[in-house]
């Protein structure tokens, strides 16, 4: 790779180089696979110097990189003095800036295997956790004390929902969706993740109320 | 490199051209000083009133897809066209009260006729109720793909429904970054604009599917919805999660099918979760009945069996509420599924 072309890709990487240039290079990288490798090390350098949780590094590169760190006192300094001034939004704020990462990187990156993001909640619900203060409130009618417990996260099986029906479920859903939550609803359906199906557990089908 | 890294807190979306045209650009600017509501309701108003054709990533479990949306508003009709750009090939069309579905990889295509006095942009809106259930914040303002944008979080109570983090462009309204949020604040979806041209005019032809349908099999709802009064049965959520309410109630027919379906919308003003309600059919009685969940993204599905009748709830909200609220369902005598909003 030349020296130019280095030199750009640092400069889009920082978002300084002219919107012209960027959208030439951004073709580029979207054929060059060299040049897509370079853009990918440096979102995972940036990442590893940010401290970024949730970017989870193959171990050999993380080495090096924390080494790197380490070895620069002014980003050693910066980096010790970023820690321990943590905020209450930071582990937020970390996790979408990972997220970020995952995306873009991704992007451009598609032949190779994707940073590790932010946990997935929909897979990794708590096993049989209370919800602190979360009072159900009685729709229609009442009896039951106001608590709820998280029913265990269910078994992973095999497609049990059939595609087609759950299309049907999906389309009418969406006309009633809020504007947002509704592409985010489309966009799932329409990259084809859906299907991801269980079987509830048979000892806990009854909504575990109490 | 390494110094222009240590220095460069911009991360995101560098690459790719920017394109907002029109009067857009002219927008008034002076809604700076807005409270963070009012930032939502002009993001809906954004989303749903204006003429746009954008491309997108998608990021959902570590796995990222391109799709492009259309949108259309013209002579009070709305046209829409969102498609998966690789991958699954999927598209998804409206037009007015038409909705039809284009799924290559099952070589079917749905097509849902809503009634036509159905307001397709009927979405909940945000109220008192809404703030009871999310704590509503502008957290910055920043420069994203080069425009400016309100940083808006939307923050769960409870864990019955996720989280928002919204960057709102600051001219249009429009959401050029949004993310999903578990309770604990982990995103667990993304969607970042990458090029978005807010158009005057988009020609029709822009709302034509790019899939090809040869051989395809078509399902439709083109029988008329069953007479609500006709139903035997009413149904009704015993109990709800905090902040959620009956929006809407209809009884309809889905693609493919003959049988009625009534369908039931609960909503806290921004999540809403659907039910649907189908007689058994007497081979599925004789069946042993079995709860079964599904994902679609961040969105949640669960089914069970109650009374004879298979509901089935789907939603923008975590599994554990769509499994609740499904088995909150109970049949009331005598029928009031009579009017199609409560």
């Amino acid at each position: 790779m030349n020296e130019e072309l280095d030199s750009q890709l640092s400069a889009m990487f920082d978002d300084e180089l002219a919107p012209g240039e960027c959208e030439l290079l951004a073709r580029r990288l979207s054929r060059d696979e060299q040049l897509k490798a370079r853009w990918g090390r440096y979102a995972v350098v940036g990442a590893a110097i940010r401290s970024e949780r949730g970017v989870r590094l193959n171990a050999p590169l993380a080495g090096l990189v924390s080494a790197v760190i380490l070895a620069e006192p002014a980003l050693a300094a910066a980096h010790g003095a970023r820690r321990t001034g943590v905020r209450w939004w930071q582990p937020v704020a970390a996790a979408a800036v990972a997220a970020g990462v995952a995306a873009v990187s991704v992007l451009w990156l598609r032949a190779q295997a994707p940073l590790a993001g932010a946990p997935l909640s929909a897979h990794l619900t708590a096993p049989t956790a209370t919800v602190p203060g979360a009072a159900v409130v009685p729709a229609a009618a009442a009896g039951a004390p106001d608590s709820y417990v998280v029913p265990r996260a269910p078994a992973a099986r095999a497609m049990a929902v059939p595609s087609i029906e759950l299309a049907n479920y999906v389309v009418a859903h969406s006309v009633f969706s809020s504007p947002v939550t509704r592409r985010n609803l489309l966009s799932a359906f329409m990259t084809g993740e859906s299907g991801t199906a269980a079987e509830e557990p048979r000892d806990d089908a009854q909504g575990n109320v109490q | 490199m390494l110094r222009a890294m240590c220095s460069s807190e911009r991360f995101v979306a560098l690459t790719l051209a920017w394109a907002v045209a029109g009067a857009a650009l002219a927008e008034d600017t002076s809604l700076g000083r807005a409270p963070p509501t009012q930032w939502l309701e002009r993001m809906n108003q954004a989303l749903t009133t204006r003429n746009y054709d954008g491309t997108f990533s998608h990021w959902h479990g570590g796995h990222v897809e391109m799709l492009r949306i259309i949108h259309r508003v013209q002579d009070g009709t709305v046209s829409e066209r969102l498609a998966s750009l690789d991958g699954s090939g999927r598209e998804f069309i409206r037009t007015g009260a038409s909705l039809t579905c284009y799924l290559p990889d099952q070589r079917t295509v749905l097509v849902e006729q809503r009634p036509p006095d159905e307001s397709l942009v009927g979405f909940p809106a945000l109220n008192d109720q809404t703030a009871s259930s999310y704590d509503i914040r502008e957290v910055s303002r920043t420069r994203l793909n080069r425009r400016n944008t309100h940083v808006i979080t939307v923050s769960p109570k409870d864990e019955y429904r996720y989280g928002y983090r919204l960057w709102i462009d600051d001219s249009t309204a429009m959401p050029l970054k949004t993310q999903l949020c578990d309770t604990r604040g982990h995103v667990i979806e993304q969607i970042v604009f990458a090029s978005l041209t807010l158009s005057a005019h988009i020609p029709d032809s822009a709302f034509k599917p790019e899939v090809s349908t040869v051989g395809f099999k078509w399902l439709r709802n083109e029988s008329a919805p069953p007479a609500l009064a006709a139903a035997t049965q009413a149904w009704n959520a015993m109990r709800l999660p905090p902040g959620f309410r009956i929006a809407a109630r209809s009884a309809q027919t889905l693609p493919g099918s003959t049988d009625p379906v009534d369908h039931l919308v609960f909503t806290d003003g921004l999540a809403s979760v659907s039910v649907f309600v189908e007689a058994q059919r007497r081979e599925q009685a004789d069946q042993p009945s079995v709860p079964e969940s599904a994902t679609v993204g961040s969105s949640s599905a669960f089914s069970t069996v109650i009374d004879g009748h298979k509901i089935t709830a789907v939603g923008e909200v975590p599994p554990d509420t769509v499994r609740f609220i499904a088995n909150q369902l109970k049949a009331q005598e005598p029928p009031s599924v009579g009017s199609r909003r409560p």
